[in-house]
């Protein structure tokens, strides 16, 4: 029997909260196991792409090594300077759909 | 200052170890990373990762965090830590590098499958490494099982090629020669009376001379080639003065052997020559039907043994006239350079690009990399549909002309797409126990993958559809009329040597990375189709029909009848070749011409 999707779980506050580990991880676990996590990272990946996130992100590494030299800057250094602007600049739209991509997946494996 | 001159080839340039990946390489002999290439997994969607075994879920060995941050495992105790760039103290990752004798820096990340140095907090480079990973990554996507490839996305900030391609002006010399030669363009009526002066400049149907469809699709396409038509009406080739030089290099051939008088008929056989006629011809304003006959001539001497009152393919037509351009004009330029370097004859600097061809050991991924030059691309239809493995985005990268590319990606399973065989034409194959190729690196021979990508794009593009399969065995060919679908905008980029390994294989160096070419070579990848030859009917009784685009119109040329047709009606037909110009020149070509 499919459980249905029309009924979304009402929203969980823990699992924005890193109160709960043991919520988060089993379902980190289901996401692993069954394969949905890498179908979500390809599709963040995509809708990152689509949106420009990628080109912008691309642009301010650029222009950071350009500042720097090539030579003085780590994977380290870059992931510290785009990281903030990173993730405030992630579209709601994008967010909304992992998350209900999330919300049904958590549905229908009955977590 | 001088220190700057290797940075021009930052592109060609090869990372080096650090002092902690060099150390650890001194130390572990040969196969420094044997015990990590068991653990390398390839995930449902292709990519590679690392596990101890196929379910294990890695958390830090420290802090039991398995979602947030990234993973690494070291590669001498394969203890695996949290790693996060922004938190003030030390990662565990970092932490466990310092904590244990010096070999504990570097770490290789469980999700991407790449190296990372630990104490440098920068991601490191190997080549016998990355060769591993990518060997189980395309072994896992050839053999059954996940056979899965999601088409490389797309990047707008990649790097562009540039074909040579120079504008001309004449100098004053041509400028003489240009106004002695050349009588003023007048405009007549064609037979179908007024609205025929609406079409576009040049625009003039071909008389079929016997079974000559053949010809004249591929004479139409080449017509309005923007780059051959700019070429031939600047007076490039100017028909005059290649026989009077001609005649006189015939002359003293004579003195020197007078006996043979054939030679002296070859030699002055030039199908430049004839094409420059044509173009007079066609874009002299006249719009009655034009018959090639001179054309036709020169080319039945110059490919004899195609020469016959038969119907011919058009894509050996096509081949064979380039062949007839290039041999001429080669050896007047005395142009040793290959065909593929833009700077042979006109044929070759429109349509010539480079095709790359890896062959990589299966044992060891040693790959031998070769560079063809081609005039044109022959793609497989794709087989039956129903079977597809594709899998992972099936969303199309290529937009067909906006409106078109809801209804594009709605179609796009079940219908063969040129995408779709670019696709395969740039997927690695599997090449059959029976041509083992010889690795250089194992000095046996070897399973191997083979795989093509485009080292260099032309200026027009050809794409050419295998609809004719011919059995050497039965000596029986037939035609497969399936539809195949084409975008009129397409952007070439995913299946650019440079991206296509790249995209496949995440942040790795190759074997063959010390000679992509420089970031000079730039232009942009994005073409524009203007020009279909579509073939209809049986194998031998079959009528071919060009469809042209011309400032944003398609008409349809139908040996000597032009019509306008609706965009529908070529995206319906069935495509046989396919001509397609670099979106830069088509912009600059669709704008109308002033006459004037
Ligand atoms: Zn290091
Ligand atoms: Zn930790
Ligand atoms: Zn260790
Ligand atoms: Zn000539
Ligand atoms: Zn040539
Ligand atoms: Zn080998």
């Amino acid at each position: 029997m499919r459980p249905s999707v029309n009924r979304p779980p009402t929203p969980d506050a823990r699992l924005d909260r890193e109160k709960e580990p043991s919520v988060l991880e089993i379902i980190n676990i289901k996401l692993i196991e069954s394969g949905e996590k890498e179908r979500l990272m390809e599709l963040l990946r995509e809708r990152l792409i689509e949106c420009g996130w990628k080109d912008e992100m691309k642009a301010l590494c650029r222009a950071f090594v350009k500042k720097k030299g090539r030579n003085n800057v780590t994977v380290d250094d870059l992931v510290h300077v785009i990281m903030p602007k990173g993730r405030a600049s992630i579209p709601d739209s994008v967010k909304a759909e992992l998350l209900q991509r999330i919300r049904t997946f958590l549905v229908s494996a009955a977590v | 200052m001088s220190s700057k001159i290797n940075h021009h080839r930052i592109n060609g340039q090869i990372p080096q170890p650090c002092p902690h990946l060099a150390e650890y390489r001194t130390r572990n002999g040969s196969k420094p990373f044997r015990a990590l290439q068991e653990c390398l997994r390839v995930k449902p969607l292709g990519r590679a990762a690392i596990r101890r075994d196929p379910s294990e879920v890695p958390r830090c060995g420290a802090c039991g965090e398995a979602a947030r941050s990234r993973l690494y495992a070291c590669v001498t105790c394969a203890a695996v830590s949290c790693h996060s760039s922004d938190s003030p103290s030390p990662s565990h990752a970092a932490a466990h590098a310092v904590s244990m004798p010096p070999g504990h820096e570097i770490a290789v990340d469980v999700d991407r499958a790449e190296l990372f140095c630990c104490a440098c907090r920068d991601q490191v480079y190997d080549r016998d490494f990355d060769a591993a990973v990518v060997v189980a990554q395309t072994t896992a996507s050839t053999l059954g099982g996940g056979s899965i490839r999601s088409s490389p996305p797309p990047e707008n900030l990649r790097k562009r090629r540039r074909v040579d391609y120079r504008p001309w002006t004449p100098d004053l010399r041509e400028r003489v020669l240009m106004t002695r030669n050349s009588s003023p363009l007048q405009r007549t009526e064609g037979a179908d009376g007024a609205n025929l002066s609406n079409l576009p400049w040049g625009l003039r149907g071909l008389n079929n001379l016997g079974n000559t469809c053949f010809m004249n699709s591929v004479l139409q396409a080449l017509l309005h080639t923007p780059p051959l038509r700019n070429y031939f009406l600047s007076d490039r080739h100017n028909r005059y003065y290649c026989q009077q030089k001609n005649n006189a290099s015939n002359a003293s051939k004579r003195n020197a052997a007078s006996n043979d008088s054939n030679s002296n008929k070859n030699l002055r056989l030039c199908l430049a020559c004839d094409m420059d006629a044509m173009f007079s011809a066609v874009f002299s304003g006249d719009r009655t039907p034009y018959s090639p006959a001179k054309f036709l001539y020169s080319w039945w001497q110059h490919a004899a043994n195609l020469a016959s009152y038969e119907q011919q393919d058009a894509h050996e037509f096509f081949i064979s006239m380039l062949d007839g351009i290039h041999e001429k004009m080669g050896k007047d330029k005395r142009k040793t350079q290959s065909q593929g370097n833009g700077e042979c004859c006109i044929a070759h600097r429109v349509f010539s690009g480079i095709l790359r061809s890896d062959v990589m050991c299966m044992a060891c991924g040693f790959t031998s990399t070769t560079y063809d030059p081609c005039v044109d691309i022959s793609l497989d239809l794709e087989p039956n549909q129903g079977v597809s493995t594709k899998m992972g985005s099936t969303k199309s990268h290529h937009s067909c002309n906006g409106e078109a590319d809801s209804m594009n990606s709605s179609q796009n399973c079940g219908t063969s797409t040129l995408m779709g065989c670019l696709d395969r034409f740039t997927r690695p194959e599997r090449l059959g126990s029976d041509q083992k190729f010889f690795c250089q690196q194992c000095q046996v021979r070897q399973e191997s993958l083979k795989q093509m990508s485009i080292r260099k794009l032309p200026l027009v593009s050809c794409f050419h559809i295998k609809r004719f399969e011919h059995s050497s065995i039965r000596n029986m060919s037939r035609k497969v009329d399936r539809y195949l679908q084409f975008p009129f905008s397409l952007d070439m980029a995913p299946y650019l040597s440079s991206s296509i390994l790249r995209s496949r294989f995440g942040n790795r160096i190759f074997s063959f990375d010390g000679d992509e070419p420089d970031a000079s070579n730039e232009l942009s990848s994005e073409f524009e189709l203007f020009a279909v030859v579509t073939h209809t009917g049986k194998l031998d009784a079959g009528h071919y029909v060009t469809y042209l685009r011309l400032s944003n119109q398609w008409y349809k040329c139908d040996d000597a009848w032009i019509t306008q047709v609706n965009e529908n009606i070529v995206r319906a037909a069935q495509g046989y070749m396919m001509f397609y110009v670099q979106k830069m020149l088509y912009y600059k070509a669709s704008e109308k011409p002033t006459p004037s």
